[in-house]
């Protein structure tokens, strides 16, 4: 049985767990901010909200262990305490953070209960929280020494101070009950009798009403002439007491002790103060920029799947609308004369219009700007930068660029890595920069922009650069390569190397990357969002890599051709030009075909090779397409071209599409279907393999 | 307010969370309606203008225009009732007590268990206060002048008090209680023992914060703190206080006894045992606040020879408890609360005969 319906609970923590994460990427952020400007307290009580509401939101979902945590972090979120604490604030909060989202982790994966693992983390950075606002000289963590708190009450002491100003002898005595003793009540009363046969007890605590399992000391003041040894002796009761202490209470250690508290709550009253006087000045900072800001737009969450729908109904709307077009088409072939024609056609016109403008604006809806992903790595670039001991800076530009929200989240694994490699291998250590010229700072570049229908994603270094030489050397060791291709190896080639499964630069395996794995899992991540990914290093002035993918995976304008009858289409954003060529002008060398264009050489992959019928009568006049994939230009040999059209992708099942060579399929308004291809695969597949080819077919 | 119709709530919170879990609880009364939710004080003055809410409950910790300033928006252009969820801790509580000086209605804690009846004792809270709002809400709406700091005299004599002077309040008593103990002076001869209904965790700052504005000592109270003059004890929330004459001096105790009256603290039990230990060296006194917790209470205390007080229904928020007093017949005098101060100076001032007998009596 509970408050709320189990549907309504499960509603509210999944509402949790969305704006959680908000709130840690948002602390994260303001962390990283802080550690620049730790001096800054409304960015202080920026962490603090995020930390507070985090606090509320978590306690109200009974996920205790977060919203404890937090709320201890909260309390020491204090601009004195940041700027006093030489970055140890920053690092707890950041800690924190990484605690906070390992828990909401588990949380969100069952109702269990945090790993033991996930709780020690959450006992440590605690601590790491209680040093900062720990005294100099922590009194109460002696767990081994009995020590006596002896705070009694008003009306003790009162009681104390009369017996002491009368001259009698007051002592202050601490118990320490033997953890094995099975009735503490007993034991608490043993003490009791045996205390009474010296004086007078003048107080007594914990009180009899209060008294529970869990006390293990029990407090006396005793007014007694008694020695101390002797009431040592009596209170030492075996198997109740392990342990006592006996101090003689005197006028002044009761008014020290009263000092004390004093000084420690007029201590507390000017923290309070202070934050009072925060707040005092908050509004009217936050009043001038409320006022700026208040007409910002609320926003809507909806279900990627929602979004998903709609555009998958504006494809098949693109679809009908290829059909309709077709359609008018023969209507105006057959009818020439009728004036219904022109009626057709304005509104075929129209209609083609909106749908475009639907269509884009379907497409906007699923579009977020890159920041979405951008804003996690500075986080990700400090962290491995201090785990390898290096001081590197992270620019981040064109973070509103848009792009489809998929492709974005498949882009974080690929950036993450291409990151990590660029600080832990890409940049040297401060000292090797600075014997080579440099600033020990290290800079690594983010940016993105729009160009044409893909988005290009930067990512450069200025470290030391890839050395090609030890990745030819390897890759030959490894077999990757043999001797001859190596020396016939061109540059753009030899590093694109890096890509291949199995090699990596690094000369020792660290935890952060260099386990030969990872750079060829980049390569086909975006290869699978049908991009690209090129690669350009300098001995000495660093690396950059140049991502390319598609705005969108749900429509493309693409170039048809036909092969052998079969219908085909590549992304027009590959195609670099078309030309036509003659049979007489395909020269062979080597293992490849090629071709003379203008002033440069260019290999050429015959599609037919797809079809697998044997050789077709080769024509006179060929088609060639030219893409680019990364910084290669390959011709694709084609039978026919079509046109080009925007298609919109259809997924295939594993076992229609078993291949890796095309990507996706379209349907065209007359019902045929068109095979959408992967260029790189495609390219990697047939572009070395024509003399196979023959020595089968001949 | 509005006898039939439902209230209407504006919801106003930083935390998506709470914006849904807030109207949830409020939902769960018939005559409640959450009309809007507002995601921070900007847009929810907005809102008031499009939505005309009765009530509003309102998170003080927001980003962009943060509570106090929505608050100071709302009391000073809209006059509506603001209740404040305020979060555990001492900035929380800090806060809270600047919002309720700044005409905020009344307070809740923020919900923060799930637990069944954390829950529930939450909820219970939010709603009653809510519909308290609605109905007295443009009364508690106006701001309280910035209390000064006090110079506290030095060197106060842990003298024995004339009389024990036993306050019973609730909605609205905060900046009553500031007017009040504001105005009393540094050398009164009385001792004050006062329940407020207020949730844990507040009661602690609510007395430091008043013990900075008064010329009187001020504190919440810990079992075995003693009854002297000038010093008013305030009971924790969610403990009950009692006081027990001893022979060095007079104490309070705490206890962690079940609710009396649907309260703990409860005035009443308190009133019963001041009447008890004190006699007619007691004064019952009921201010502004919801039920009838503290009426029996003061029939005890007039019973037993004390004066019983009643502060007068134009000066309180909720005229309630008073009422209650009243028409048991157990009050003696109706007082304004600006007249309360001096008829407690005056009621403590000379050890008078009457206290000279209670002594010889005891």
């Amino acid at each position: 049985m509970s408050f709320f319906s189990e549907e309504q609970q499960f509603e509210m923590r999944e509402l949790f767990f969305e704006t959680a994460s908000e709130l840690l990427q948002a602390l994260n952020e303001q962390g990283l901010r802080l550690e620049q400007n730790p001096q800054d307290a409304e960015l202080v009580r920026e962490v603090r909200r995020t930390v507070h509401t985090l606090k509320g939101d978590s306690a109200a979902c009974g996920f205790e262990e977060l919203s404890s945590l937090a709320h201890q972090l909260e309390d020491v979120l204090t601009p004195e305490i940041a700027a006093s604490s030489k970055g140890k604030l920053v690092e707890a909060v950041l800690t924190a953070a990484d605690i906070f989202a390992a828990l909401i982790t588990r949380y969100r994966e069952g109702t269990q209960p945090p790993t033991a693992a996930t709780l020690r983390a959450v006992v440590t950075v605690r601590e790491r929280i209680r040093e900062l606002v720990a005294n100099p000289e922590p009194r109460h963590i002696v767990p081994y020494k009995l020590t006596g708190r002896f705070a009694w009450t008003e009306y003790e002491q009162i009681a104390i101070e009369r017996e002491l100003s009368k001259g009698q002898v007051v002592y202050n005595i601490a118990l320490a009950i033997d953890p094995n003793c099975p009735m503490k009540a007993a034991a608490v009363q043993l003490v009791k009798n045996a205390l009474g046969q010296f004086g007078n007890v003048l107080a007594a605590f914990p009180e009899a009403s209060s008294l529970s399992e869990q006390i293990d000391v029990l407090e006396f003041a005793l007014a007694s002439s008694a020695p101390v040894e002797s009431i040592e002796g009596k209170c030492r009761i075996p198997s109740i007491i392990s342990n006592v202490l006996v101090e003689r209470a005197s006028l002044n250690r009761n008014q020290e002790t009263g000092q004390g508290i004093e000084a420690s709550s007029s201590d507390e009253t000017d923290v309070f103060g202070v934050s009072e006087q925060d707040s005092d000045t908050a509004p009217e900072e936050n009043a001038a920029s409320a006022a700026s800001t208040s007409l910002t737009n609320a926003k809507l969450r909806v279900d990627a799947e929602r979004i998903d729908d709609v555009l998958n109904l504006v494809g098949e709307l693109v679809i009908a609308k290829s059909m309709l077009m077709q359609a008018t088409g023969e209507f105006e072939k057959r009818f020439v004369k009728d004036p219904l024609r022109t009626k057709f056609s304005d509104a075929m016109a129209f209609q083609a219009r909106v749908l475009n403008d639907l269509q884009k604006s379907v497409m906007k809806i699923r579009m977020v700007p890159v920041e979405q992903l951008f804003r996690r790595f500075p986080r990700l670039v400090r962290d491995v930068a201090k785990t390898c001991g290096k001081d590197v800076v992270l620019q981040v530009s064109g973070q509103e660029t848009d792009l489809d929200k998929s492709i974005l989240d498949a882009l974080s694994e690929p950036l993450s890595h291409l990151l990590r490699n660029a600080v832990d291998h890409g940049i040297e250590t401060p000292e090797e920069r600075i014997a080579a010229g440099k600033p020990a700072q290290g800079t690594i570049k983010l940016n993105a922009f729009h160009q044409g229908n893909q988005i290009v994603i930067e990512c450069s270094d200025d470290g030391g650069g890839i050395d090609r030489f030890r990745l030819v050397t390897k890759a030959v060791e490894r077999g990757v390569l043999s001797h001859e291709e190596a020396e016939r190896l061109s540059d753009t080639d030899a590093l694109d190397l890096i890509f291949h499964p199995g090699l990596s630069t690094a000369e020792q395996i660290t935890e952060i990357s260099g386990r030969g794995m990872g750079m060829d899992i980049v390569k086909s991540v975006i290869e699978r969002l049908k991009g690209s990914v090129s690669i350009d290093s300098r001995a000495g002035s660093g690396t950059s890599f140049l991502l390319k993918v598609p705005l969108t995976l749900a429509i493309i304008k693409a170039l048809m051709f036909r092969v052998s009858d079969r219908l085909y289409a590549v992304p027009l954003a590959s195609v670099l030009e078309i030309a036509r060529a003659s049979s007489a002008d395909v020269h062979r060398v080597d293992q490849h075909e090629v071709m003379q264009l203008r002033d440069q050489v260019l290999t050429l992959v015959r599609m037919n090779q797809l079809v697998k019928r044997g050789p077709v009568p080769v024509s006179k006049k060929i088609f060639i397409v030219v893409v680019g994939i990364g910084d290669r230009r390959f011709g694709l040999i084609v039978d026919r071209l079509v046109g080009e059209e925007e298609l919109v992708i259809k997924a295939l099942d594993n076992e229609i599409a078993a291949t890796e060579l095309v990507s996706g399929a379209s349907i065209l308004g007359d019902g045929s279907v068109v095979l959408i291809l992967n260029l790189s695969a495609v390219v990697a597949r047939l572009g070395r393999a024509p003399l196979a080819m023959e020595a089968v077919t001949a | 307010m509005s006898d039939g119709a439902k209230v209407r709530v504006l919801v106003i919170d930083d935390s998506a969370l709470m914006r849904k879990l807030i109207p949830r609880i409020l939902a769960r009364d018939p005559d409640i309606e959450v009309v809007g939710t507002a995601m921070d004080g900007s847009f929810g003055l907005k809102k008031i203008e499009e939505l005309r809410p009765h009530v509003i409950t309102l998170d003080l910790e927001m980003p962009r225009m943060d509570g106090m300033e929505t608050l100071r928006h709302i009391t000073r252009n809209y006059r509506l009732p603001v209740v404040v969820v305020s979060a555990h801790s001492v900035n929380g509580a800090s806060a809270t007590f600047k919002a309720l000086q700044l005409g905020a209605f009344d307070f809740v804690p923020k919900p923060s268990d799930a637990s069944q009846a954390k829950m529930e004792g939450v909820a219970e809270a939010l709603v009653e206060k809510v519909k308290i709002a609605a109905r007295y809400g443009a009364k508690g709406t106006v701001p309280l002048r910035e209390a000064a700091k006090v110079k506290k005299p030095l060197n106060r004599p842990n003298s024995a008090p004339t009389k024990v002077i036993a306050i019973g309040i609730s909605t609205g008593g905060p900046n009553a209680l500031q007017h009040l103990l504001s105005e009393l002076p540094g050398d009164f001869n009385g001792a004050l023992v006062i329940v407020q209904h207020m949730p844990e965790g507040f009661t602690e700052m609510f007395a430091r914060r008043l013990h900075e504005c008064c010329a009187i000592d001020v504190r919440e109270a810990r079992s075995g703190d003693v009854l002297v003059a000038g010093r008013a004890l305030i009971c924790p929330g969610n403990r009950h206080m009692r006081v027990r004459r001893m022979p060095l001096g007079d104490v309070v105790v705490l206890s962690d006894d079940s609710k009396v009256n649907g309260h703990r603290p409860s005035v009443d039990v308190l009133f019963q045992s001041v009447a008890k230990e004190f006699g007619s060296r007691s004064i019952g006194l009921l201010m502004t606040g919801m039920g009838e917790d503290g009426a029996e209470g003061l029939g005890t205390i007039k019973k037993s020879g004390g004066l019983t007080l009643a502060q007068d229904e134009h000066s309180c928020v909720v005229f309630g408890m008073p009422k209650a007093g009243i028409d048991r017949g157990y009050v003696m005098r109706v007082v304004p609360l600006d007249a309360l101060p001096s008829v407690l100076v005056r009621s403590c001032s000379a050890p008078s005969r009457t206290n000279a007998k209670a002594g010889v009596n005891a």
